[in-house]
């Protein structure tokens, strides 16, 4: 009897001493949700690190990096620090700016898509932040700093994107960075015209032809609604019943005022050079194509237009729009003077963009140094945030990773993030906090085992927006698609840990 | 007859191999060898008639034998993927294109190599990633059918089949705690069928077996239980796939209390949670998914990454997969990144090697012929300027069987040549 009651007991204790530490303990996890954010100090100083800047200073070795009140002082061998400055011996380590992708769908909450219309430029990713989504930790954990966040592809015109930066801990409004420019998704090809979902729904239109025309049709219909407004308001209207604002076409008024970048969805080269086309018609210019992976056929074009070109390092043959896509890609648009990225669409990915770079240099030979820049400076530029993030240059914004190697070498691990000089991710603290996890769940567990009642799984409840399994089962095998580009394709399922995840075109 | 039974697949199998340019020495010196069987060595590797003969700093060169200099590179085995669709298909959303996924549950009849598009797209781009061979499993239903080891390279998929079948693929439900909502029906029903068709596979054996021997009339032959048969004999690996901790424990009580012990657990990270028991019962393990999240928000950011390591750790036998799913076949070139990430979370670095070579052999039933290079084995190889798990290194060149691959063939890198060589458009 007192054999069997005895363990009881003391796991009682435990739990009892775990509960009491909780308020304190929730306070340290790296993982909790709502953290008051870390500390800035006043002063930081990284020792003797390669460099990797992706600024014209371009790699050093042996060197500082000076940080103050969130920014950056100094990089450069022998920094003075200042008293009392923060000092991080990175011998042997490497330090990079902070990651930046150029299109991310984490941390939305719900659907990406608005896919019930082909123009849903009222829409706004900012109005649905979900910055409680793990993935923000995670993806900090892989050095990712700074992400776009980009509505879906469902649509020719579709919804306002939103740049976060991975305030881990902070409300949706605290994780938007605010300097960067507002922007909107556009999407040509099979997903606007609806190839792969919804074919018993079929909408206009389903070619190329028509999304051209669709975006045609649309600009000046914003033409004729900004001509309203103006006579309206200069009194040369004959009709004086006020108007009615029209969210959507204001979205698309700004974007012919050079106030709203567009990022456009794209893979052929043909709608490529369609949609430049029609930019130039308007006046105006697209500021980056996304995914883009035909954009070699055309980069003497896309550098001549001035867009920039976020692409995939290698997915390719998903679907029959992409049979074309080569890893080469990024390279051979770089070397024809187009601004090139790397981008993850998908949330498993966003987690290793440092090895998404390493493939432009087996892929057509990148430097190492242009590698990295296709996803430090070059899409931070890309979304009209270079100004203030993407590189290690005086004044910009103190977001960098320390690395454990050479951020090309798939050996190299993430040992800490910063942004705005505060310490978002540290492995060694993940590592430790581990320990209390691991403790109080152990006590929990024997709390409910003492109870009598039927124990939870071991393996815990199913988390939607954790990974899913290997997704082997039942019949067929997604381990979660890398290009998550949401489509409707699919309603959602009630999650499961186990069910793989829905399978979406990019 | 279970005699009778393997002959007749050991002459298939050797049916299959390729022929090599016979009378053909070619020796390959300069490199430094990596035969993952032992540490790297500088030397030269001799191979005859698409064979190994000799590896090491103290080979001699036979007067009449063709040289490749290859000074400054590396050899490694071939990279060998442990389960694939490559072959299978070409475009995931073009239906035609799709010979993956057969509908109804018992398909155990069913045989990958036949379906396998030699003329595919997708591999040479695979082989250009290293990988020249591959088991391409069927998927679709409980009992899924028969996988096949492929050569990447050759005229049409019966001579490059190196091996069929390599084992009978059983997808195991899902274990519910018995609610009544739709997904445990389903798995109950599942279990049940798993359950009456073993019992009707053994009964028509048992028949099958009298009427062979005369002591019982004949019967129809019933192409799927007939599959089955070398599967209830032990002749042939039963891979069983399950994810879930408890769908891997309830797999494993199953596969021993049935009596299956020739196993092959197909799985992802969660196997980490079983580490010991799979180590105890020696169940070699295909380990997919080393790139997955999380599946639980608590878990930590590299519980995936380090599944590996605590399976090593743990003492289990284990080679590394992608996941294998139809989207990933296009990509199967990145399968030595998913064991280098394991590496960069605490495997040891030659483990993570072996685990996309010579453990694959192995696990696969190949030990024999292919995963290293040993005298003996299949030559099997490719020349890299550096570690082959590194993304930053290049696959210069590969031979298969002692043949060297036309890595040009690549779409990728014929498209890449095309466009690169552009002249610039008129202004």
């Amino acid at each position: 009897m007192s054999l069997v009651s005895r363990p009881l007991t003391c796991a009682a204790a435990l739990l009892a001493a775990l509960l009491g530490a909780l308020p304190l303990a929730a306070q340290g996890d790296p993982s909790f949700w709502r953290n008051q954010p870390p500390e800035q100090p006043a002063a930081v100083v990284v020792r003797n690190a390669t460099i990797w800047t992706s600024g014209p200073a371009g790699r050093l070795e042996g060197a500082d990096l000076l940080v103050r009140s969130g920014r950056i002082v100094e990089v450069g061998p022998g920094l003075e620090a200042p008293t009392g400055a923060l000092e991080i011996d990175a011998t042997g380590k490497h330090v990079t700016p902070g990651l930046v992708d150029a299109h991310n769908h984490s941390a939305i909450t719900g659907g990406v898509n608005e896919g019930t219309d082909i123009v849903t430029a009222e829409v706004r990713i900012a109005d649905v932040i979900d910055s409680r989504s793990i993935n923000l930790y995670w993806q900090l954990a892989g050095g990712l700093t700074t992400a776009n966040l980009l509505h879906g592809s469902a649509n020719a015109i579709g919804g306002q994107s939103a740049v976060i930066k991975l305030r881990w801990g902070g409300t949706p409004e605290e994780l938007l960075m605010r300097e960067a420019p507002q922007a909107i998704k556009f999407a040509l090809g099979e997903n606007p015209k609806q190839s792969n979902w919804n074919v018993d729904e079929r909408r206009y239109p389903q070619t190329r032809m028509g999304v051209e025309q669709v975006i045609r049709a649309e600009f000046q219909a914003a033409l004729d609604y900004r001509r309203e407004w103006q006579e309206h308001r200069s009194g040369r209207s004959r009709d004086r019943v006020p108007l009615r604002r029209d969210l959507r076409l204001e979205a698309v008024v700004e974007i012919l005022e050079g106030k709203r970048d567009v990022h456009s969805h794209s893979y052929r080269a043909d709608e490529i050079l369609m949609l430049m086309r029609v930019a130039e018609d308007h006046g105006f210019r697209v500021k980056c194509f996304q995914h883009v992976l035909e954009g070699y056929k055309v980069a003497d074009e896309l550098a001549a237009h001035g867009a920039g070109a976020s692409t995939f390092s290698d997915w390719w043959a998903y679907k029959y729009e992409v049979i074309d896509a080569i890893p080469y890609n990024g390279a051979l648009m770089a070397e024809r003077g187009v601004l090139v990225s790397f981008n993850s669409d998908d949330s498993e990915l966003a987690r290793r963009m440092n090895l998404e770079a390493a493939k432009a240099v087996r892929y057509g030979g990148l430097s190492e140094t242009a590698a990295l820049e296709l996803v430090t400076i070059n899409p931070a530029r890309q979304i009209g945030a270079g100004e203030w993030i993407g590189s290690l240059e005086p004044g910009k914004h103190a977001d960098f990773v320390v690395w454990s190697g050479s951020p090309l070498s798939t050996y190299s691990i993430v040992e800490q993030t910063w942004i705005d000089g505060r310490r978002y991710f540290d492995r060694a603290h993940d590592l430790e906090y581990r320990q209390v996890v691991a403790a109080e769940r152990a006590a929990l567990l024997a709390k409910v085992r003492a109870s009598k009642e039927p124990p939870p799984g071991e393996e815990g409840e199913d988390d939607e927006e954790a990974g899913a399994g290997t997704g082997e089962q039942p019949a067929e095998a997604p381990a979660e698609p890398p290009a998550e580009e949401p489509e409707p394709e699919e309603p959602q399922e009630p999650p499961a840990a186990t069910r793989p995840a829905a399978r979406r075109l990019p | 007859m279970k005699r009778s039974r393997m002959t007749a697949v050991a002459v298939l199998a050797s049916l299959l191999a390729l022929p090599a340019a016979a009378g053909d020495t070619v020796a390959f010196t300069g490199a430094t060898l990596h035969p993952v069987s032992a540490p790297p060595v500088a030397g030269t590797l001799l191979v005859e008639d698409g064979k190994i003969v000799a590896a090491g700093p103290e080979v001699a060169v036979p007067a009449g034998a063709r040289t490749v200099e290859l000074a400054g590179k590396h050899v490694y085995p071939s990279l060998i993927h442990p389960y694939s669709a490559l072959g299978l298909i070409e475009i995931s959303s073009v239906r035609g294109t799709v010979d993956a996924s057969e509908i109804g549950e018992l398909n155990a009849n069913i045989r990958a190599e036949v379906a396998f598009h030699a003329d595919s797209e997708l591999l040479p781009v695979a082989m250009s990633g290293g990988i020249l061979v591959a088991n391409v499993a069927p998927r679709g239903g409980l009992f899924r059918g028969t996988s096949a080891l492929m050569r990447l390279d050759g005229w049409n998929w019966q001579d490059m089949t190196l091996a069929a079948p390599v084992g009978m693929h059983l997808a195991f439900p899902r274990v519910a705690g018995g609610d009544d909502d739709n997904d445990d029906n389903d798995n109950d029903k599942a279990l049940e069928l798993l359950d009456d068709t073993l019992a009707d596979a053994r009964a028509y054996d048992q028949a099958r077996r009298a009427a062979e021997a005369g002591t019982a009339p004949a019967i129809a032959i019933d192409p799927k239980l007939e599959a089955l048969r070398p599967l209830l004999a032990g002749e042939l690996p039963l891979f069983v796939h399950a994810d879930e901790k408890k769908q891997i424990e309830a797999a494993l009580d199953w596969a021993e209390e049935e009596g299956f012990t020739n196993l092959v657990l197909i799985t992802g990270p969660n196997a980490r949670y079983l580490a010991g028991r799979l180590a105890e019962e020696e169940v070699p393990v295909v380990l997919n998914g080393v790139l997955l999240r999380p599946e639980r928000s608590w878990e930590p950011y590299d519980s995936s990454y380090g599944a590996a390591a605590e399976l090593h750790a743990a003492g289990v036998r284990f080679c590394i997969g992608d996941g294998g799913s139809t989207f990933e076949a296009a990509n199967a070139r990145n399968l030595p990144f998913h064991a280098a990430m394991a590496a960069a979370f605490g495997l040891p670095r030659e483990v993570a090697l072996r685990s996309v070579t010579l453990s694959a052999a192995e696990i696969l039933g190949m030990g024999e012929r292919l995963g290293s290079l040993e005298p003996g084995k299949d030559a099997t190889f490719i020349v890299t300027d550096g570690d082959p798990l590194e993304i930053v290194t290049r696959i210069e060149a590969a031979w298969l069987e002692g043949r060297e691959v036309d890595l040009s063939r690549d779409r990728q890198k014929r498209l890449y040549d095309r466009y690169r060589n552009r002249p610039a458009p008129a202004r």
